[in-house]
């Protein structure tokens, strides 16, 4: 049986312990999973104006946003607690972390609405359109 | 001769940023237990990323939404991976269409759970219990009864009909959103406009069919196309997708300390091409079975199968 058979069950009762965390999307790549010192380094030096939000991280200017998760929608950090030993295996996550707000960051730019982040969030609006059931 | 900075592969990713349906994942209901399954998917015909709901009761989508050089913080942890992941409502009708499609050809009736069933892909019947496959089968099938028991038949008619009401249901989305969908920023751009005047209506048709053709064989794809009444378009050989390497961008730096790497060999080989930061989030490729969040921005002639 190829690894096509195998599930993955988000373990939902995990919702329970999960922690809202402020979440943050990056423009760089970070090579590293693990503890960081967050609010101590981006938290605490990042300034509003206006609807625009700034901080300096590593020397470079980021300016970022927040966004909203759209309606009817929430985010959730999903982690995998056993990690199965093959493909073959089913797999189990839970829900680590719960948010319904997210900052982005730019580097150097602005933050604009044609950001394809912001773009994305009108996903599930057309999703809607394509996959919502029509009237006979 | 300058070393390029290695970068290391994400071997041990245990964590995933999601943006789900509130029905896909209840956190109201504690015993639920949705879970993501392979199942075929109908333009690849390899296997995509689902989510089936507690019960099967519903079908979800999973998109992942990508652009190069992007990490997460959550709370105080850092995550390398930037993929932000949509779990949204799906059509099974979609899904099921192949395995009609491909029985239909034989011009039988015939039981459903006969047809929509698939070797490779174990988690495939379970597409029979979502709630909305057999209430929204008439759209494109014939059914007949026999003795209580049911039988069907792909119907190419009413296929085509079901199809043109979900494309009018998206031009009136993109109209609402003012999403461009004129000729030229078509397939790599996606950005607003003011106006939705600038174009022509055929724009905003040829691009919901784009857009449902990411859900369609090719052959259902040309179908549709002529169902309305959109000619074929003669040009397009895709251009060939950029470098998944680093590309160059208008940006004035990039967050990574190693600039050696615009002397290198490897450096001078990339196109010379620059790209938007839309561009560069389409050319990414998606590699893990999932489909990339910004295929739904290039609507376009359908990829030219492998």
């Amino acid at each position: 049986m190829s690894c096509n058979s195998s599930v993955t069950r988000v373990n939902v009762s995990s919702v329970g312990q999960a922690q809202r965390v402020p979440v943050h999307l990056l423009p760089c790549e970070i090579e590293h999973n693990g503890p960081a010192q967050v609010s101590q380094y981006l938290t605490a030096t990042t300034k509003d104006c206006k609807q625009e939000k700034m901080v300096s991280f590593r020397g470079r200017g980021l300016k970022g946003q927040e966004l909203s998760c759209p309606q009817g929608y929430t985010g959730f950090v999903l982690k995998e607690t056993n990690k199965a030993g093959s493909d073959q295996e089913d797999r189990t996550v839970k829900v680590s972390s719960v948010f319904d707000k997210l900052t982005y960051w730019n580097l150097e730019t602005p933050p604009n609405s044609d950001d394809t982040v912001v773009m994305a969030m009108d996903w599930p609006e057309l999703a809607e359109a394509i996959h919502g059931p029509v009237e006979d | 001769m300058a070393t390029k900075k290695k970068r290391m592969p994400n071997m041990q990713n245990d964590s995933w940023v999601v943006i789900a349906a509130d029905s896909a994942i209840d956190t109201q209901k504690h015993d639920s237990e949705p879970a993501f399954v392979r199942l075929r998917n109908p333009v690849t015909d390899a296997a995509s990323l689902y989510m089936l709901s507690d019960g099967d009761v519903q079908l979800f989508e999973v998109k992942a939404f990508e652009e190069d050089f992007h990490s997460w913080f959550v709370g105080q942890t850092v995550q390398r991976d930037g993929r932000l992941l949509f779990v949204t409502p799906m059509d099974p009708l979609y899904l099921m269409l192949p395995y009609l499609v491909k029985v239909g050809k034989e011009g039988k009736f015939q039981p459903l759970d006969q047809v929509v069933m698939d070797e490779d892909f174990p988690a495939c019947p379970r597409l029979l219990s979502c709630t909305r496959a057999l209430s929204s089968l008439h759209h494109i099938a014939e059914e007949k009864e026999v003795g209580g028991v049911k039988f069907h038949r792909y119907s190419q008619e009413k296929t085509m009909n079901w199809l043109k009401k979900k494309v009018e249901r998206t031009v009136t989305v993109l109209k609402a959103r003012n999403i461009s969908v004129g000729e030229g920023v078509k397939s790599t751009t996606y950005i607003r406009v003011k106006s939705e005047s600038d174009y022509h209506p055929e724009d905003f048709l040829r691009y919901a069919h784009g857009i449902l053709s990411e859900y369609l064989s090719e052959d259902l794809s040309k179908a549709l196309l002529k169902h309305l009444q959109l000619p074929e378009l003669t040009s397009p050989k895709e251009p060939e997708p950029p470098s998944k390497k680093r590309k160059l961008s208008e940006l004035p730096v990039e967050a990574e300390e190693d600039y050696t790497k615009f002397n290198s060999a490897d450096f001078a080989r990339k196109p010379p091409k620059k790209m938007t930061a839309a561009q560069k989030s389409l050319a990414k490729v998606d590699k893990t079975g999932m489909k990339s969040m910004s295929s739904f921005f290039s609507p376009k002639v359908k990829a030219e199968k492998k």
